[in-house]
């Protein structure tokens, strides 16, 4: 994959996005590599489609900074050209057949790879005399990521690609396009409302909530900061500054906390656990939800007895 | 782009064919009758006396129906913008297609442009066809009418239909991408553009070029061939030949103010008794005062000006709104 220039692949400065009053975005910053897949993670409504929508163009920030590949969003149609964009619900044009969706690619971009695009409908089996409008979400998914996939960009950028497929469709779907991503040496942002969507492809993690980015970073770099602690109850109330408390949870004897620290974990005189990759992504969701410590936490002691 | 644009009009472009075809039939048929009959009764002309009520009588009989196509070509732009204009970004929108058309590698601005231009060109394609048929069809009625600035039938002929289709249908169009909704936005197109038709026959078209101002005495012959006179002297049906009267002021007086309510009111319920009796008394009695009006009115030799100006002003109007639509739908639609 050709890296010499040094731009990354979404870069981002107290990007907001305000739809009158109500607030989608919020202060966002974020600097991501390119050759990365990326994984956005929140809950439904955090911010996510918003953000995607910001990154190829189809909205406009309110304020702040947002870099694709080093420009503005859709600045012109070489910029275009680079980022490959599936939107939520995969929107086909119902009239069409599958054969003239591809037209329409070759027609529309010019760097459009036509065999690698036959290639790909001819593996997952699309009808090419088909009218897209009688797919099944799976099929329309798959011409979608084709068309996206075909005019060979350099970031695909899918939005809740695999949130209205069942289970066997999603597998197939997600095969090809971590396929795609292979083949065209692309970088790949990919959101989620499930961790589990995601968590098997994706080598970068986003976590946002309400409307705020809460932890971005390699998911490598992630799991090594991130750490469970137990101790016994109220030990863990007065923590080095350095150690910052994502979640802490309390039952009747001990405390648990799940804690970032960004270097080495100082001395402690307590239990040290891993922590997944899910547990980490439930820790920022439950606090970003701001949810009372005291209910949820109360029902969590009640499930760890 | 212009596959694409092809493609997505391809449907819509074949109900307006087999819509016009009968249409375009009927001008043909109605063309060829008009013709026909205008030479019979221009046969009965070799007879000086019978000339002028042979060709009156060749008027009465194709009044209506060119007066009924006149009304059809004027229906046809908002048709094309209600149809071709109002869904072509507004169902885009709806559909959520843009998501994926404004992510291949042709910017938002060159799609809209290819798009206006291409069906565009069709909708003033179809109105152009449908404008040089009726007008053939009705030339020679129109020939012996010398009423050339009639109002339905001057947005009916030559050039003004083609413009009104291009500025209907980027009507359309732009509201279409301001609502968002197809529905809603053919309901507006129609209603704009049916006000937009209405206010430039009577308010806007006679001031387009200066009209030209005469007095007129107020005869009793005069008097005879006006349609009325108001009791707030007012003036009804005055007529010029081979002209359009744009508007003709009170009855005056030598001295120029307009003559008083009594003395109009006196001719029109008491007039003097003359030796003829009844209707003629009011035109002596109001002709006997040396009354005169002032008449404003744009000769059929400016017919061709008037063309051009008012077809000039809707292009420029359409060019102004696609051009709105061209920045707007760069930097404010997702």
């Amino acid at each position: 994959m050709p890296q010499e220039n040094s731009y990354p692949a979404l870069q981002a400065e107290g990007l907001t996005k305000q739809y009158g009053k109500r607030l989608a975005l919020a202060d966002c910053n974020l600097n991501v590599p390119r050759g990365r897949v990326v994984g956005l993670v929140g809950p439904n409504g955090a911010g996510k489609s918003t953000l995607l929508n910001l990154a190829c163009g189809l909205i406009t920030p309110t304020a702040g900074m947002l870099r694709v590949l080093g420009s503005p969003p859709a600045a012109n149609a070489a910029h275009l050209a680079k980022v490959g964009f599936v939107a939520q619900d995969t929107p086909v044009y119902g009239t069409f057949t599958v054969a003239d969706h591809l037209r329409m690619g070759a027609k529309l971009n010019p760097s459009w790879d036509q065999s690698l695009a036959d290639r790909r409908i001819a593996q997952v089996g699309l009808n090419l005399k088909q009218k897209a409008g009688r797919l099944s979400g799976g099929q329309r998914a798959q011409l979608a990521l084709t068309i996206a996939a075909a005019k060979r960009p350099e970031l695909l950028i899918f939005d809740e690609p695999a949130a209205a497929l069942d289970p066997l469709a999603r597998d197939g779907f997600m095969q090809n396009l971590m396929e795609f991503v292979a083949e065209l040496g692309a970088s790949a942002i990919l959101s989620s409302h499930l961790l589990s969507d995601v968590e098997r492809v994706c080598d970068y993690l986003i976590v946002l909530c309400a409307s705020r980015v809460q932890v971005a970073g390699e998911v490598k770099d992630l799991l090594a900061q991130h750490h469970r602690l137990v101790a016994p109850r109220g030990e863990l109330d007065r923590l080095p500054a350095e150690v910052e408390v994502i979640r802490m949870q309390h039952t009747d004897q001990y405390s648990r906390a799940v804690v970032r620290v960004a270097g080495a974990l100082p001395r402690t005189p307590w239990s040290v656990e891993p922590v997944s990759l899910e547990e980490m992504v439930l820790s920022y969701m439950t606090r970003a939800a701001g949810v009372s410590a005291g209910l949820t936490d109360a029902m969590a002691g009640e499930a760890v007895r | 782009m212009i596959w694409m644009s092809w493609r997505q009009f391809r449907t819509q472009a074949l109900v307006g064919v087999v819509a016009l075809a009968p249409l375009a039939a009927y001008l043909l048929f109605t063309g060829l009758d008009i013709r026909q009959a205008y030479d019979r009764y221009q046969s009965r002309c070799e007879v000086a006396d019978r000339c002028l009520d042979a060709m009156s009588q060749f008027q009465d009989d194709y009044r209506t129906r060119l007066l009924f196509l006149a009304l059809l070509l004027a229906i046809i732009p908002a048709v094309l913008g209600v149809f071709w204009g109002a869904p072509l970004i507004a169902r885009e929108l709806e559909s959520g297609t843009q998501r994926l058309v404004w992510n291949q590698s042709v910017t938002r601005r060159r799609w809209l442009a290819v798009k206006l231009l291409f069906v565009g060109f069709a909708s003033m394609a179809v109105a152009a066809l449908a404008s040089l048929l009726l007008t053939w069809a009705a030339s020679p009625y129109d020939k012996v009418s010398g009423e050339r600035f009639a109002a339905l039938a001057f947005g009916a002929r030559n050039l003004t239909p083609i413009a009104y289709a291009a500025l209907a249908f980027v009507l359309g169009t732009v509201i279409g991408l301001l609502m968002r909704k197809t529905v809603p936005a053919m309901a507006l197109t129609i209603l704009a553009f049916t006000l937009l038709q209405f206010l430039m026959p009577n308010m806007v078209r006679p001031h387009l070029m200066e009209p030209v101002t005469v007095t007129k005495a107020m005869t009793a012959d005069a008097l005879r061939e006006l349609r009325g006179v108001g009791t707030d002297a007012t003036v009804k049906g005055l007529s010029i030949p081979n002209a359009w009267v744009t508007g003709t002021s009170k009855l005056l007086t030598a001295s120029g103010q307009p003559v008083d309510a009594r003395t109009i009111d006196t001719c029109l319920t008491k007039p003097p008794q003359t030796a003829g009796g009844g209707a003629g008394d009011t035109a002596g009695c109001l002709g006997d005062l040396n009354l005169h009006v002032k008449v404003d009115y744009q000769p059929n030799s400016r017919y061709w000006s008037f063309q051009w100006i008012e077809s000039a002003f809707y292009l420029a109007l359409a060019g102004l709104l696609a051009g709105f639509g061209l920045w707007r739908i760069q930097r404010h639609v997702s």
